[in-house]
């Protein structure tokens, strides 16, 4: 009978239902709320439902899939090996990234550890770009060049809530460094990809929060950018219909991933892996020769990668981290990142509308928030609640695609300055 | 685009000092914190639109260049018919003319008999284009209608 005892009570001390505390419900309770999103609302359920399970399998105890300690130089120094031998563990302090010791990682790491290598080292995002790219048509960009203007102008988001997480520090409640202020600013580049590279570069102990707010954003578009649209132009502006966009040539379009590659990078360096994996896919496909390539980097990859990134990003997510106010105020803070590029880019449309002679329609300016290709769907479908003839989404388009260019370099900007 | 980078790294330093200090409060009671974010904020926005007014001008030179392109090598295919024989020109426009009121009544026919096909078999076709057959060795419609003939079964 005892030894009975002593076994139940030996599981019961190795189960999960020993570690589990309050907060690690509440997770597990949030982590359904996903479900529930991506599910039964649909919201970006490609990355959505592994975040929510990367989240309930971290929250889960003892099962050693993933290790956050490991992840922050503070409990996981990295020790040079030549100083070991000679007896004298010297922490080496080169930079954030070479202080943390891999090899423990390696050691002792579970299988979703193995997996936020592809994050901590950002491999992933690029590689979500690749595929980006190679589905991507830039030819309305190319043929309306003036639609980079509204890429850029959209990104005033970012830099607005950079400088209004910054404020918030007078309040004390949860006080963000400049780095995790910025990594919540980007956000407001509806780019999830950029938004979780800039991340685990500057902040990855926000990383869980800033990805699930950024997608949920990004899933909401439709439903946050028509009121801020509607508000900023009269009726007059938005039935404005703009004329037909010229041919691509496909000369035209094999320049076009080269030259931004060129002149992106010599600009801002540190936007190269972004800019140059996503124009690489995009001259696999434009180049016409490289079919299987394509298709791999359009389907295979981009879901594999995919599965990746989400549910190591939500295995982030851990109860130490997310539950807090920090937290919260991220949630409102990308809220406001995400308005405030939609009007920076639909004010812009309208500077553009007096400019041109009322030949742009301030709509399309909206679509500079890059999340691609919804933002354009949305300019559409206002525009012709106004005008049911008007067409405005292959010139939504433009600025769309040059809202992918324009966060990744200002995701590049942010890095240069602060990483 | 050098005077949004040099006040950057002039800023450099003291973005340093201010992340060396680590906490959030103490970069906020650093005396250049505000200055800083100003500094990063408006530089920020500057060098994105700096960066994608250069990719403007890029491409708006680059689809100059090709529009024009484009238009002297109509021009130098248009250009020799009319200006050598005028009188031959209008007839060559009639015989266009004719030619293309031809190939209207062909495709015509075309549509006719595939429908007629379509509707023996029972499906729907739609026809996107038509195009004449390139290669010269192809058995002429008299040929074929006779093959044809010959193989149907007895």
């Amino acid at each position: 009978m005892e030894i009975f005892q002593s076994t139940i009570q030996g599981l019961f001390e190795t189960s999960g239902f020993n570690g589990l505390g309050i907060r690690e419900i509440i997770m597990i309770f949030l982590s359904f709320v996903l479900f529930f999103l991506a599910i039964v609302k649909q919201y970006e359920p490609l990355l959505m439902l592994p975040i929510a399970f990367g989240m309930l399998l971290t929250n889960l105890p003892l099962t050693g899939l993933y290790h956050p300690e490991l992840w922050d130089p503070a409990t996981n120094p990295y020790f040079a090996p030549e100083y070991i031998e000679q007896g004298a563990n010297i922490f080496v302090n080169f930079t954030k990234e070479t202080s943390l010791d891999y090899g423990r990682v390696l050691h002792d790491g579970g299988l979703l550890d193995m997996l936020y290598l592809g994050v901590k080292l950002q491999i992933y995002p690029p590689l979500i770009f690749l595929g980006i790219g190679s589905m991507t048509d830039f030819g309305p960009l190319i043929a309306n060049p003036k639609s980079f203007l509204l890429g850029a102008a959209a990104q005033g988001g970012i830099f607005f809530t950079f400088l209004g997480a910054c404020l918030l520090n007078l309040t004390g409640i949860a006080p963000f460094t400049l780095k995790e202020a910025a990594s919540i600013a980007i956000i407001g580049g509806a780019d999830g990809p950029t938004a979780i590279y800039l991340t685990s570069k500057l902040a990855p102990q926000l990383l869980g929060s800033i990805a699930v707010a950024a997608y949920s954003y990004m899933a909401l578009v439709p439903v946050i950018q028509p009121p801020i649209m509607k508000a900023l132009t009269t009726e007059k502006e938005r039935a404005v219909k703009m004329g037909q966009l010229r041919e691509v040539s496909k000369l035209e379009k094999v320049v076009f991933p080269i030259a931004v590659t060129i002149i992106v990078s010599l600009i801002v360096p540190s936007a190269a892996p972004l800019v140059g994996i996503l124009m690489f896919g995009n001259l696999l496909k434009e180049s016409g020769v490289c079919d299987r390539l394509v298709k791999t980097a359009q389907n295979e990859l981009m879901n594999i990668v995919t599965i990746f990134l989400g549910i190591t990003v939500g295995a982030t997510a851990v109860a130490n981290n997310f539950l807090s106010w920090k937290t919260i105020f991220i949630i409102v803070l990308g809220l406001i990142a995400f308005c405030v590029g939609t009007a920076c880019g639909v004010l812009l449309g309208k500077l553009m509308y007096l400019i041109s002679g009322k030949k742009i329609n301030p709509l399309i300016g909206s679509a500079g928030v890059s999340a691609v290709p919804m933002a354009a769907r949305v300019s559409q479908k206002v525009g012709a609640q106004t005008n049911p003839s008007n067409f405005l989404l292959m010139h939504a388009m433009g600025p769309n695609v040059a809202g992918v260019i324009g966060s990744a370099v200002a995701a590049g900007v942010l890095l240069s300055v602060l990483g | 685009m050098n005077i949004s980078l040099g006040m950057l790294s002039e800023s450099g330093n003291v973005i340093e000092r201010l992340q060396a200090l680590g906490t959030a409060q103490d970069q906020l009671n650093d005396p250049d914190y505000w200055s800083t974010v100003g500094i990063i904020s408006l530089t920020g926005i500057l060098v994105v639109f700096l960066i994608l007014a250069i990719l403007i001008f890029f491409f708006w030179l680059m689809g100059t260049i090709f529009r024009a392109v484009d238009k002297k090598k109509a021009a130098k295919k248009a250009a020799p018919k009319t200006e050598i024989k005028p009188a031959a020109a209008v007839a060559q426009t009639a015989a266009v003319e004719e030619e293309a009121d031809d190939e209207e009544e062909i495709v015509a026919v075309i549509s006719a008999a595939i429908a007629a096909f379509s509707e023996a078999e029972g499906t729907s076709y739609t026809i996107r284009s038509i195009k004449k057959h390139k290669d010269t060795r192809a058995r002429s419609a008299w040929n074929m209608a006779g093959i044809s003939g010959n193989m149907q079964k007895l």
